[in-house]
């Protein structure tokens, strides 16, 4: 498996080579990165933005610049993958792309993991629960709370999530749950218990609307996949041997019907990232979707080459996991 | 049976607690604890100090309001006010005749005028802060990359002794807005402390080293203030929370603590009100939703007014066909300006005004109206016809021709914005009516469609303040940068000059307005209106308002606010 492993990930990087390559190029044709600087009032002179310029490496060709972003030599040391360094930013000389990136990934994934563990259980409980009392009450209901979900798009979800708990506030003539921000210096030096309420209060909201967009896909799929396994022959045989029906379902089904799932887990990755960027855009959390937003909105294109870079990275891995868990999951698949 | 209600019994155990516990921790106002509020900015600051490029914005120095000293403002009415704080009188012009020596004036600071640190201020905060605030060119300061400089570029020195500052500019200059310099509305927000560079081992008579100071400035959470408050934690992404300067030897602050939250969805807004996590915010931006949302909420003030952006359309030069003066006048007479302001403002902003001066609001002393009688701007399309037919222009079918030749189609171009959205389907279907087909071009890149004059016909903002001396020479002088259209005027020129190097501010003012009178009959530019600000704030807040003159806004006056019943 190890061999495996590295063969894989050895295989990732020209993937990861081309792609940036080609982000690196649609970047560079989509915006002039000195035009907020061009509009400020009073106009900055002409000094200053050639000054700008050659820090942002503007004053050389594109081929030139993905090298430099690439290897770093003949920068000035703020700049070359291969060196640690990301790029100079448009957000200031002050700005580092790669601390900024290492502090939002934290944001995000604390948000985006907790939100991905309770989708992915709850999904699974619910798939499997609706497979095996098809055509039940419960399987209706659940089948309609997934196909809401489903049909919602994230931002709408999250504004009437935000709403929603406004109006449970108000009942409750209490803040239950902030609607912005995560809430990192309000309880700072408080009792734990005030923190973790702090972090409830802040992360509850947010977390609920990652959960559901992803609980409602992988729920049908699990759903699906476990009713496949059901009516399998294996199964039946199974249950014909006389097995009692939680063996049947744990030892036998479930192991069987979490393949497929597991692919769509590691695909949901990306889909996750992008509902992140809405959700902390609603929600004001500063993680890797803001990041990314004002990464856009300043035309920051090694900001953007960083983002993209990592959300390779991310979805290539989840896709290695995922292969790797095929082999856990299905005895029949070997790695060598 | 009995397992489930045990379940049901923890389940709802767990949520009373997690509820009552979570309804401690709110962040809204309890009027018996300490005299907290929580105001919203609508943007990240960028960076720590204004100066620079990434810090140069409104959101930047409403962060640091209450803690960066300023030797003036203008108030909410439109007057100038001293800050007598920091100062120990007025300052004095020594020298207003270039022609008889350099141009000269002193600030004398008021002697309990201190850092937080205890230091006293004095000349030399405004010396260093003047040093990093003049562009690159200056040498001043290797590594500065200051936004603003026009003003500092103007300035030979500044001779310190002690609490006095003698600024004198370089020969035959003069800056009918001498006493700006250092003011709230400075490239810097005010002045910056000089004693923190030495004690940091750093010679701001050294630029390699004064560059280093910059950078730490530019990056560094400043502990140290000059004002009633002072930042105790943050960072640039999510908030800073500021807590009384003990130092401050002014009137005592009526708050405790004050968080400042960056929030950049003004579509949260209503909500984070009305839950009590935000105490008010006076946003950069318009807009309509958030703003009658939140005029609606009962325990909310708001206020609207003209700020400080206005939207206006220009011709670019270099589109041979608008030679003709006739034609551009044509044009302007056909586009009708309150339809514009009206779709787009009328809503949330019934009391709108055209603007009918470039420079000046309508409330403004040296306001004169360059539109009366004026019929550019009215939508009078018969009057637009007769314009065209008597420059020899004809209407074939629903075409205009000059000679035979087709006139247009022209590139209407914006950017992607709603309001702009708006006028320029207005304007499109506007100029229809006198044969002119103009196709809509929006692009969110307005830096590169400018420079480039990418456009034949365009609509976007200026963004303005009372001090208004070097607009008209940055805006319509041939040789500036920012003409994007390349008009030339000579006569333009030569005032617009005049107006940046005038010696008061009268003249300035008579010099702009003479620029303008022989601007508006050219039918270059043509001023829609001033894009609407509001505010909004908890009513349990006092002496809190607006400033549409300050791009403070309502931090202006920071260390006045108070809760109710205080």
């Amino acid at each position: 498996m190890l061999v495996y492993t590295v063969r894989r990930i050895l295989g990732a990087i020209p993937v990861l080579v081309l792609a940036s390559l080609l982000t690196f190029v649609m970047i560079d044709v989509s915006g002039d990165p000195l035009a907020e600087l061009r509009m400020q009032t009073p106009a900055p002179t002409e000094e200053v933005i050639q000054q700008e310029s050659e820090r942002l490496y503007l004053d050389r060709s594109m081929p030139e610049r993905y090298w430099l972003w690439i290897t770093g030599v003949g920068g000035n040391g703020d700049i070359g993958l291969l060196q640690g360094e990301f790029g100079p930013s448009t957000q200031g000389q002050q700005y580092e792309i790669g601390p900024a990136i290492a502090e939002r990934l934290w944001t995000t994934l604390r948000l985006v993991g907790i939100a991905m563990m309770l989708a992915l259980g709850l999904a699974i409980i619910a798939g499997c629960v609706s497979a095996m009392r098809q055509y039940s009450k419960l399987d209706y209901t659940l089948t309609f709370i997934g196909f809401l979900c489903l049909a919602m798009p994230t931002f709408w979800l999250a504004g009437i999530v935000q709403a929603s708990g406004v109006e449970l506030n108000q009942l409750v003539g209490g803040q239950v749950f902030n609607t912005i921000g995560d809430g990192r210096y309000n309880a700072e030096g408080q009792p734990l218990w005030d923190q973790f309420a702090n972090a409830f209060a802040h992360m509850a909201l947010p977390t609920l609307v990652l959960m559901l967009t992803s609980f409602a896909q992988w729920s049908r799929y699990q759903r699906t996949s476990m009713l496949e396994v059901l009516n399998s022959d294996y199964v039946r045989l199974a249950r014909a041997k006389g097995l009692r029906n939680k063996t049947v379902i744990r030892r036998h089904a479930l192991r069987t019907a979490l393949i497929p799932l597991t692919t769509v887990f590691a695909l949901g990755v990306a889909g996750i990232i992008d509902g992140a960027i809405l959700t902390e855009t609603v929600f004001q959390w500063r993680g890797l979707g803001d990041f990314f937003i004002t990464a856009v909105e300043n035309n920051d294109s090694y900001a953007l080459m960083g983002w993209l870079l990592l959300s390779g990275v991310l979805v290539i891995l989840a896709n290695l996991i995922a292969d790797l868990l095929y082999g856990v999951l299905d005895p029949r698949i070997r790695y060598e | 049976m009995h397992k489930r209600r045990k379940t049901l019994a923890l389940a709802a155990a767990a949520t009373s607690a997690v509820l009552v516990a979570s309804g401690c921790s709110g962040e809204g106002g309890d009027d018996s604890g300490p005299a907290e509020v929580t105001w919203v900015i609508n943007s990240l600051p960028g960076a720590w100090q204004s100066i620079s490029l990434a810090g140069g914005s409104v959101y930047n120095v409403q962060m640091l309001s209450g803690t960066i000293p300023f030797t003036g403002q203008w108030n909410p009415e439109g007057e100038y006010e001293f800050n007598m704080d920091v100062l120990a009188e007025e300052p004095e012009l020594l020298n207003d005749d270039p022609d008889e020596g350099p141009f000269e004036w002193q600030f004398t600071f008021n002697e309990d005028a201190v850092w937080s640190d205890g230091t006293p201020m004095s000349g030399e905060d405004l010396r260093v802060t003047w040093m990093m605030a003049a562009t690159p060119g200056e040498e001043h300061c290797n590594g500065c990359d200051s936004r603003g400089g026009m003003s500092e570029d103007k300035i030979e020195e500044i001779e310190t002794d002690g609490q006095t500052a003698t600024v004198r500019l370089k020969e035959g200059l003069a800056d009918p807005e001498w006493e700006s310099t250092f003011d709230a509305h400075s490239t810097s927000g005010g002045f910056l402390p000089a004693h923190l560079a030495e004690e940091n081992g750093w010679d701001i008579d050294d630029p390699d080293e004064l560059g280093e100071y910059y950078e730490w400035l530019h990056s560094t959470m400043p502990e140290w203030s000059g004002g009633p408050f002072q930042i105790v934690e943050g960072d640039l992404e999510n908030e800073v929370i500021k807590e009384p300067n003990p130092e401050w030897w002014g009137d005592e602050p009526g708050l405790d603590r004050i968080t400042m939250q960056f929030n950049d969805d003004e579509g949260t807004f209503y909500n984070a009100f009305v839950n009590g996590e935000i105490d008010g915010g006076s946003p950069a931006d318009y807009n309509e939703d958030v703003f009658t949302q939140l005029e609606d909420v009962d325990n909310a003030v708001t206020d609207i007014g003209e700020g400080e952006t206005w939207e206006h359309i220009d011709f670019n030069m270099g589109v041979e066909e608008f030679d003709d003066v006739e034609l551009r006048r044509a044009i302007f007479t056909a586009i009708d300006r309150d339809d514009i302001a009206n779709r787009n403002f009328g809503a949330g902003y019934p009391e709108y005004e055209l603007k009918n001066n470039h420079m000046f609001a309508s409330d403004n002393e040296y306001f004169v109206d360059h539109y009366e009688g004026e019929t550019q701007g009215t939508g009078d399309i018969e009057e637009a016809q007769n314009i065209l037919e008597e420059a020899g222009y004809e209407l074939e079918g629903d075409q205009l021709t000059l000679d035979g030749e087709d006139i247009g189609p022209f590139r209407l171009r914006s950017t992607d914005t709603d309001v702009r959205n708006t006028s320029v389907q207005l304007i499109q279907n506007q100029l229809a009516e006198i044969g002119i087909t103009a196709n809509i071009e929006m692009t969110d890149d307005l830096g590169a469609m400018t420079s480039e004059a990418d456009y034949d016909i365009i609509q976007y903002g200026w963004s303005g303040s009372p001090w208004f001396a070097t607009n008209p020479e940055q805006y319509w002088h041939s040789g500036s940068g920012s003409n994007y259209g390349n008009y030339e005027n000579e006569e333009v020129d030569e005032l617009t000059e005049e107006v940046t190097n005038a010696t008061d501010l009268d003249d300035a003012a008579d010099l702009a307005n003479q620029a303008m009178e022989v601007l508006v009959p050219d039918a270059y530019v043509m001023p829609i209106m001033a894009e609407p600000n509001y505010f909004f704030a908890n009513d349990r807040l006092e002496n809190v308002h607006d400033n549409l003159n300050s791009s403070y806004r309502a931090t202006y006056n920071i260390g006045e606010w108070t809760l109710a019943g205080q």
